[in-house]
């Protein structure tokens, strides 16, 4: 037998620790249906049951208005729920016990967690728990649940009540006093007239949100047959309690609740001491008016180069392991399409799925810890301002700057954004910030045709395009596509806290482990269908391949010194690949399209070879640095410079051979910047939007804004003069 | 000195307390305000200003909130002497 159990609870109360104590390892994430909620379950036993335990999304009320709220009252509704466990805050409990009065009116057993006692103490309150318990008429157990002080009580407390062999839940509700209990009466009466309406949820709840003026409730009621009566006896209600209670159904209602919170709490604890706490020792120094923006940026600075820096070194480790593979495997085994499969199109696949994992793993777990000490929520209290002039929240501001290192945990970081809305449309426009990727591209081609110093000052240039192009796009987006206000920024500020190891950890491991299994696939098809668009027909050539490989044989016959013979068969493999590609299906994709490009890539239509332009961007669709390498093969000249020489072969043939001039190559590394995100973001973007719509929406928008920015460059250019 | 009358919240500067007289917004951000503890009577004080000077951060029902200029003028409050 299973029995369910419910985790709610307010934000920062300690709940995903509580929930890990319980579960441990022995559980799963996933998506909540049909939103992009994460949905936490996992199990434990209990002498022969198995109890299984679902995390809420933590929320400060039950009225179904944002999606977190929505997925955790139906949840709670439903009968799949066995049992309620309210996770409370010690330390803050009169705010945790308002959506206590709510579980309350849903009609399920409830239990009580008083989490962070050992908080609490420390600030001096001290909570009657027999008292408590007697008020709240269920079982309450104290808990400290990052040391599992309290934790087997707890199991063993849970597999009872769920299994019934408990009485001690009573059934409790907020008295709201003689003239709303009247109405709530009154209300109850017409609900119960449609038994369905009766049956989906505990028509006194749904009376008391219809008070409070619900749209998801006023939803429900108008599908019933009842509506009318319920809509003419609301209208009664309303008409009889504003003017006599001085206020409307929503603030009547909050004040009841809050008033038996506040009682509870007189009853129960005892005040805090005035004396200051650490956290308001430490926000006088992390927020301060001067100080706060430069402790910010050091913040910042830091969880960076970890990231980028450190987690460079293990991705060096995996892509240089990778390319000793393909290199290993491409000279033992026979030239040919089975070879090149492995060697060009799995290989690198699967490597550029594996590359990314140390860098999520390393700034999902910084973030984590931000948002467990609760630093989080002081750095969107920093930026906001700036933020919400761009009409982004001061949530939105790490996830762009990290973008720069590589998109794609950056989109992942935008889940610390509560509204749906912020975070979509931070997800929609961080792929606009240039990437560590995107900038050696940037390298080259800048190289090629500018001096060192208009290089460097053009590449600087790009990294502000982009941010300003997310800043523009975010306030675009906004007016476009949410036309109503922009979601309350009431955000709490919770007290510091030093988050549990264990807990960044399992985080870290969580995140790793959902982008291998929910992008990788993704990435890796899309790497292979790239593969497929730039190897056939020619690779299936059997005249080429054979051609090939007598050419191998007769350099190795010339019994010449290793360095020049290895160089021979280097240009050797390098004219045999770019036969391939040259001729690929991706080639003859690049002729066609290349006249839809011509006017930011060839605008004098002089150039016989812009099409292999399209074959190099739409290898840069797996991954931007693929670019350059694929102009490599495609020009048939080295990336590596020769000693002594600033330009690397790639380079003087881009110079000399392939028409750019130094406008048109502005354009390029511009389009570069913006035509679409690589596939790692755009799946990302799909697993962490919850649709492809909006990744074919970032690609698309992208190809527009990219080619128009471009096209805009070239002829502004030429209008000035340059060429 | 005079019964305060009420103001808005945003007029308020770092230490001063407040009481709530009433919240003026609407629909979803008037629901949310009411559940964080808004409620006619509670107790309030603003702790400071972000350094950009806005948001701000307040006490209301022993924990720290932080509220935009938008949110924090459609709350009337009466000021009261700390």
């Amino acid at each position: 037998m299973t029995l369910t159990i419910a985790l709610a609870g307010n934000p920062n109360c300690g709940k995903t620790t509580l929930f890990n104590a319980l579960t441990g390892a022995r559980h799963h994430v996933g998506n909540w249906p049909g939103v992009t909620v994460e949905r936490r379950s996992g199990t434990f036993e209990d002498s022969g049951s198995t109890i299984e335990v679902v995390d809420l999304p933590g929320t400060y009320s039950l009225s179904a208005r944002s999606e977190d709220e929505r997925v955790a009252s139906q949840f709670l509704a439903s009968p799949e729920v066995d049992l309620v466990l309210n996770v409370l805050d010690a330390s803050n409990l009169e705010r945790n016990l308002y959506l206590s009065t709510q579980l309350l009116e849903l009609g399920k057993p409830v239990a009580f967690v008083l989490n962070m006692v050992d908080d609490a103490e420390n600030r001096g309150v001290r909570i009657d728990v027999p008292a408590l318990e007697l008020l709240l008429g269920g079982p309450v157990i104290p808990t400290v649940g990052n040391r599992e002080q309290g934790i087997p009580e707890l199991k063993t407390l849970l597999a009872t009540l769920a299994r019934g062999e408990s009485v001690r839940c009573r059934r409790i509700t907020v008295d709201y006093g003689h003239d709303i209990e009247g109405e709530l009466a009154k209300l109850q009466v017409e609900i119960c007239r449609d038994e369905r309406l009766e049956a989906t949820m505990p028509p006194r709840w749904l009376a008391l949100q219809l008070l409070e003026n619900n749209a998801e409730a006023k939803r429900i009621v108008a599908e019933s047959h009842a509506s009318e009566a319920i809509r003419q006896q609301l209208a009664r209600s309303f008409a009889f309690l504003e003017p006599h209670l001085g206020a409307d159904g929503a603030t009547l209602v909050a004040e009841r609740r809050y008033g038996f919170a506040h009682g509870l709490v007189k009853e129960v604890a005892t005040t805090p001491d005035d004396k200051k706490s650490p956290t308001a020792k430490l926000d006088a120094i992390l927020t301060h008016r001067l100080l706060g923006i430069p402790i910010f940026v050091g913040v910042l600075a830091l969880m960076y180069s970890l990231s980028f820096i450190l987690g460079k070194i293990p991705q060096d480790w995996i892509a240089d392991g990778f390319k000793a593979l393909s290199t290993f495997a491409g000279a033992r085994l026979p030239a040919g399409e089975l070879t090149s499969l492995l060697v060009d199109g799995v290989i690198p696949g699967v490597s550029a799925v594996i590359v990314f994992v140390p860098v999520i793993m390393i700034l999902m777990g910084c973030i984590a810890f931000l948002e467990d000490t609760g630093y989080m929520a002081r750095a969107a209290f920093i930026m906001d301002r700036l933020m919400h002039h761009m009409g982004l929240h001061g949530k939105s501001f790490i996830p762009l700057i990290m973008g720069s290192g590589c998109n794609v945990p950056a989109i992942q970081a935008a889940r610390t954004i509560e509204s749906p809305q912020d975070r979509l449309i931070t997800m929609l426009v961080t792929p606009l910030v240039s990437c560590s990727a995107r900038l050696q591209v940037y390298i080259v081609i800048a190289g090629t045709f500018f001096t060192p110093f208009k290089a460097a000052l053009a590449i600087i240039a790009m990294h502000f395009l982009g941010l300003a192009l997310a800043v523009l796009m975010g306030r675009l987006l906004r007016s476009a596509l949410f036309s109503g206000p922009s979601s309350p920024f009431v955000m709490e500020l919770p007290p510091y806290r030093l988050p549990m190891l264990k807990a960044t950890l399992i985080h870290m491991w969580e995140k790793g482990s959902i982008f291998l299994t929910r992008a990788g696939t993704t990435i890796f098809a899309g790497a292979t269908l790239v593969w497929f668009l730039s190897r056939y027909p020619g690779i299936a050539n059997r005249e080429w391949t054979l051609d090939y490989q007598q050419k191998r044989q007769a350099v190795a016959a010339l019994n010449l010194p290793p360095s020049e013979s290895d160089e021979r068969l280097k240009a050797l493999q390098l004219a045999h690949e770019s036969r391939i590609v040259n001729t690929s299906l991706a080639a003859k994709l690049g002729q066609k399209v290349e006249p839809i490009l011509r006017p930011i890539l060839d605008p004098d239509h002089k150039r016989a070879e812009a099409w292999k332009d399209v074959i190099a961007l739409t290898a840069g669709f797996v991954a931007k640095e693929i670019v350059v390498s694929t102009m490599a093969v495609i020009h048939q000249a080295s990336e590596e410079p020769k000693e002594g020489e600033r330009l690397s072969p790639l380079q003087v043939a881009l110079r000399d051979g392939s028409g750019l001039t130094p406008l048109t190559a502005l354009a390029f590394m511009i389009f570069t910047l913006i035509y679409t995100p690589c596939l790692g973001t755009i799946a990302m973007i799909r697993r962490e939007a919850g649709s492809w719509g909006w990744a074919a929406f970032t690609v698309g928008y992208g190809l527009v804004l990219g080619w128009g920015l471009a096209w805009v460059t070239v002829v502004v250019g030429r209008a000035l003069g340059y060429a | 000195m005079t019964q305060n009358l009420p103001i808005p919240l945003s007029l308020l500067q770092p230490g001063d307390q407040g009481e709530v007289v009433s919240v003026q917004a609407q629909g979803q951000v008037r629901q949310r305000l009411l559940e964080m503890g808004f409620i006619r009577g509670a107790r309030l004080r603003v702790e400071k200003l972000a350094p950009l000077g806005d948001p701000m951060e307040l006490v209301i029902k022993g924990y720290h909130l932080s509220l935009r200029r938008e949110e924090s003028s459609c709350i009337l409050v009466e000021p009261v002497a700390g």
